[in-house]
């Protein structure tokens, strides 16, 4: 078979390697850039629209699966599946990551082939993330998309970027080492009972686990991926990051790297430890509801721009939670949907505020209002996004919260109401940043006195496929649900 | 008939120690560039005979090992050797280090390194030991007209006479009990409850000797002191070569340990372990000096080991040895780019130093990172294989606790080797350029250090496989 799935992984970093060879010449990376990630979106794309049937690999579920022996001492196997949830999150990656080398275009001017070189190592680490079926693989490009992270923060971030990239950095490394602890303990364990030593998902599956030991084994990966989605109260790195960081690099933070952690906690974590995270569900439950609260009432008191998005992540990453703690069909597929959803909403306003920075050097909520006159096309489209951010029926966000919370409802009635009151709040705070800055007189003096040139061409093709895809998954989420339904079966059979 | 050929290596580099002298002593002053030469050569040629010659029997007259274990450790303490060479060859030409007697030294320090790693008879263990010992009193005090190289020869000139002393105690008092000097007999054989305890006692001497010279907490105070006043190559080679080589010893003397001698053992190397990884990484944490910074870094790798110490009996040998080999690499990558990082006169010293240098140096730089990121045990590099095979073998063997503590150690860790690659990425530079450009040498061993990082990281399985025959000969030793 060929190994399409390799090629994808692999293309991104062969790409990082021709950005350092043209590390002299910033026109070249760009362009080497733009057309590896172009071409990486290509061959996901041709594999949407070939023919997709799931029956490969074990239980002849997946799509497209390889496996091949790697380090046999250890039986650790280069093992890639690719489902339904895996191919919409790698969809949206190669997709965002286009986004990423076209918003850097004019931004970043300085060391640009390390930039370019660090972007596409991470994609591939994403990618290898959603691609993984050994553990053991899954932990290598789990850590290994954080450094190229910490390095985009660092450098190229703005004034208070190297607290808070390493920040970042203590705050994810710390838990994914007690992960990495928590992946050799459940190894030996398994080893010890058959005999065989493996990091294979499907094989781990099968270990019988004592209670006790299993709930350890859940808390240290609960402990890493409630860090990485986040979840309160782990989640004070992630404005800071988001708010130094470059755009391209809030981008792929907010878009990607917080998926991977809400990925593995319902691929690894969740099919795994079933006994231990079905006794977990109340308190995630809790946890994604105080986040919803918490988020927005913080998100009220921020001055910056970039803080306020990065707040309402934590919340719409609390309802992604929520969506696989419940663990039903409907809330899982509303879970990976609100995923997918998330990474293009907030991107987009990530996008919106940095475009808005390089204009007038500012993110200062207080100093804008009235930009709907100054920059139309501009309001126009962060007045779209936002109301695709609070859930205006018919755009993507709407879709993906109502099938989490009528899936909550059947279960846990209580916790979806508090739900949707959580989510007013978050209503409230979003039309507040839309009053305050769109309309309204400008505030601030000098932005009063000056013309700022509306959206050029390279951005309307950055924004333009952005709001395409919003609006196709609000109109028609169907193609993505067909996508979802096998897997989110398989995963539901698992924890029966 | 002797087998002279079984220890070609070891004649090879003392062949090579002498000829460097007598081409230093007779030959035209200006040579120096026919003196490293000269040594590249010898350490190459050791090196190759230690991976191709195969020795007919496994021991040399039953005092020294040649087959497996030992050749492992010649070829290893030969690539140690090689890369100090090449990175002090740049270094070197500015501060007097490129006369006959660094050559030669670096060569004899070599050969005392491979007599202690190979060594089954304790008196070519304290030959080689004293070998190696002398040699680098002289290395780190190599320059004369600094303070500091001299305080720190003479440092570490007393602890290592002390530790001397405290080994030659302990092998007297294993002699008393045993009647024999020979490793395995002195230490395996069943005896009664008065004969342990004398023997524990030996045992425990020699173990802080060793402990002095793998710098194990709390013998450890000398090493910030001497790693930072000795020139920077040579910090590298004493801070891989001679910690390499005695745990090698110590890793030799804990799978000969009759049970009875090793469960009483156990528990003190627990607490040592658990000592060494959290005061080593406490330490380095508010360290602002990168070589202490280092050297606080490298006590707390030694830590790992002890820990790993634990799980010898349950087939804890080839992570052991897989991390001592990754061990050497990263940690002689750092010492070593800092070398090369260096101005003309004083070595690299605050954080502030580094500031701003990855984008004026990016492909040192760059090594030097992947050296940081190795030493803190993250993916692709050889650091992180060499970890998780520490750390299953440490859960596997049922040290859940100490295991534990390890990995949070670790975690403290990541904060001061982050803390050096933002001084080197995101930082703006002060200092002037002062560094040198990156000669041949100087790539070479870079490049030879990044790549087999990432190979080892990447593919360990061939490493493994290596080692599980090195140790499969040891086995079969009667």
């Amino acid at each position: 078979m060929f190994p399409w799935l390799s090629i994808i992984l692999f293309l991104p970093l062969l790409g990082s390697f021709l950005a350092l060879i043209f590390a002299r010449r910033p026109r070249v990376c760009r362009w080497t850039s733009l057309g590896v990630t172009m071409g990486d979106l290509a061959l996901v794309v041709s594999l949407l629209a070939g023919d997709l049937q799931g029956r490969f690999g074990p239980g002849g579920k997946w799509l497209l699966f390889e496996d091949f022996p790697w380090i046999e001492r250890f039986g650790i196997r280069y093992t890639l599946g690719l489902d339904g949830i895996s191919l919409v999150l790698v969809l949206l990656t190669v997709f965002l990551t286009v986004l990423c080398t076209l918003v850097s275009w004019k931004q970043i001017t300085t060391r640009v082939g390390a930039f370019h070189f660090f972007l596409m190592l991470m994609e591939t680490g994403i990618l290898g993330v959603f691609l993984a079926n050994d553990l053991f693989l899954f932990y290598l490009f789990w850590e290994l998309q954080l450094i190229p992270m910490f390095f985009l923060i660092g450098v190229w971030g703005h004034e208070n970027r190297v607290y808070a990239t390493v920040k970042f950095i203590l705050y994810t490394i710390s838990g994914s080492l007690l992960m990495l602890a928590a992946l050799i303990g459940l190894y030996i364990l398994h080893g010890s009972q058959t005999g065989q030593y493996t990091f294979s998902l499907q094989q781990l599956m099968q270990t019988r686990l004592p209670l006790a030991t299993e709930k350890w084994l859940f808390a240290a990966f609960l402990l890493a991926l409630a860090i990485k989605v986040p979840l309160v109260p782990v989640h004070s790195w992630l404005p800071d990051a988001h708010t130094e960081a470059p755009t391209a690099g809030s981008v792929i933070l907010a878009g990607l790297l917080l998926k991977t952690g809400a990925y593995a906690l319902l691929r690894f974590a969740f099919p795994l430890f079933p006994a231990a995270a079905r006794m977990s569900v109340p308190l995630l439950l809790g946890l994604a509801l105080v986040g919803l609260f918490y988020a927005a009432w913080i998100a009220l008191a921020q001055k910056d721009l970039k803080r306020l998005v990065a707040y309402s992540s934590i919340s719409h990453m609390g309802l992604v939670v929520m969506g696989t703690a419940v663990w039903s069909s409907l809330t899982l597929s509303g879970a990976v949907l609100q995923m997918v959803n998330h990474g293009l909403t907030t991107s987009a306003l990530f996008i919106l505020v940095g475009m808005l920075d390089e204009r007038v050097h500012s993110r200062e909520v207080e100093r804008f209002g009235g930009l709907w006159s100054k920059m139309p096309v501009f309001s126009a489209f962060f007045l779209f996004f936002c109301m695709a951010s609070l859930g205006l029926p018919g755009l993507n966000n709407f879709v993906g919260e109502i099938l989490i919370l009528i899936g909550t409802f059947s279960s846990w009635p209580w916790v979806a109401a508090l739900g949707f009151a959580g989510l007013l709040f978050t209503v409230i705070f979003i039309l507040w940043v839309v009053q305050r800055t769109l309309f309204g007189e400008t505030r601030d003096p000098h932005i009063r006195g000056q013309a700022i040139p509306d959206v050029t061409a390279r951005e309307a093709a950055i924004l333009v496929p952005l709001a395409a895809a919003v609006l196709f998954i609000g109109l028609f989420p169907g193609p993505i649900l067909s996508l979802l339904q096998e897997p989110v079966g398989a995963l539901i059979g698992l924890l029966k | 008939m002797t087998d002279w050929l079984s220890i070609l290596p070891h004649l090879i580099l003392a062949g090579g120690g002498f000829l460097l002298l007598c081409v230093g002593a007779f030959g035209k002053r200006s040579s120096s560039g026919l003196l490293f030469a000269l040594a590249l050569v010898s350490v190459s040629l050791a090196g190759a005979a230690a991976v191709w010659v195969v020795p007919a029997a496994p021991q040399f007259l039953g005092m020294l090992e040649v087959k497996g274990y030992g050749r492992f450790f010649t070829f290893l303490f030969s690539v140690i050797s090689g890369l100090t060479l090449l990175f002090s060859h740049q270094y070197g030409k500015n501060r007097g280090l490129r006369g006959e007697e660094f050559f030669s030294l670096i060569l004899f320090a070599a050969l005392g390194m491979a007599l202690v790693a190979g060594a089954v008879h304790w008196l070519v263990f304290l030959l080689g030991l004293e070998i190696l010992s002398l040699s680098l009193y002289v290395l780190i005090a190599i320059r004369k007209g600094d303070p500091g190289s001299n305080e720190a020869g003479v440092k570490y000139f007393i602890m290592g006479s002390v530790a001397s002393a405290f080994l030659t105690f302990g092998i007297a008092l294993l002699y008393s009990v045993t009647g024999s000097l020979e490793l395995r007999l002195t230490l395996s054989p069943g005896l009664g409850a008065g004969g342990l305890s004398v023997h524990l006692l030996g045992f425990i001497f020699i173990l802080v000797g060793i402990g002095f010279k793998i710098s194990m907490v709390p013998f450890h105070l000398w090493t910030p002191d001497v790693y930072q006043g000795a020139p920077a190559p040579v910090t590298a080679f004493l801070s891989t070569g001679s910690k390499v080589a005695l745990f090698a010893v110590l890793l030799r003397l804990a799978s000969y340990a009759g049970d009875g001698l090793w469960g009483s053992l156990i528990p003190f190397l627990w607490i040592l372990a658990a000592l060494t990884m959290t005061v080593g990484n406490l330490s380095a944490l508010a360290q602002v000096r990168v070589k202490r910074l280092l050297a606080y870094s490298s006590v707390a790798q030694m830590g790992y080991l002890l820990m790993a110490l634990l799980a010898v009996k349950q087939n804890g040998a080839p992570a052991i040895l897989f991390y001592l080999g990754a061990y050497a690499l990263m940690d002689m990558g750092a010492f070593g780019t800092l070398a090369t990082l260096s101005g003309e006169d004083t070595d690299l010293d605050g954080l502030d130093d580094f500031q701003g240098l990855a984008f004026r140096h990016p492909w040192r730089a760059a090594v030097l990172t992947l050296c940081l990121i190795s030493l803190a045990g993250l993916p692709p590099t050889a650091g992180f294989i060499g970890k998780f095979a520490i750390f299953w073998a440490v859960f596997q063997s049922g040290y859940i606790i100490l295991g534990v503590l390890g990995i949070l150690t670790v975690i403290l860790s990541i904060y001061y080797y982050f803390k050096v690659i933002v001084a080197l990425f995101m930082k703006p530079p002060i200092l002037p350029p002062a560094a040198p450009p990156g000669m041949l040498a100087d790539r070479l061993a870079g490049g030879v250090v990044l790549i087999l990082l990432l190979l080892l990281g990447l593919f360990p399985g061939a490493a493994f496989s290596v080692i599980q025959q090195a140790l499969s000969f040891w086995a079969k030793v009667p």
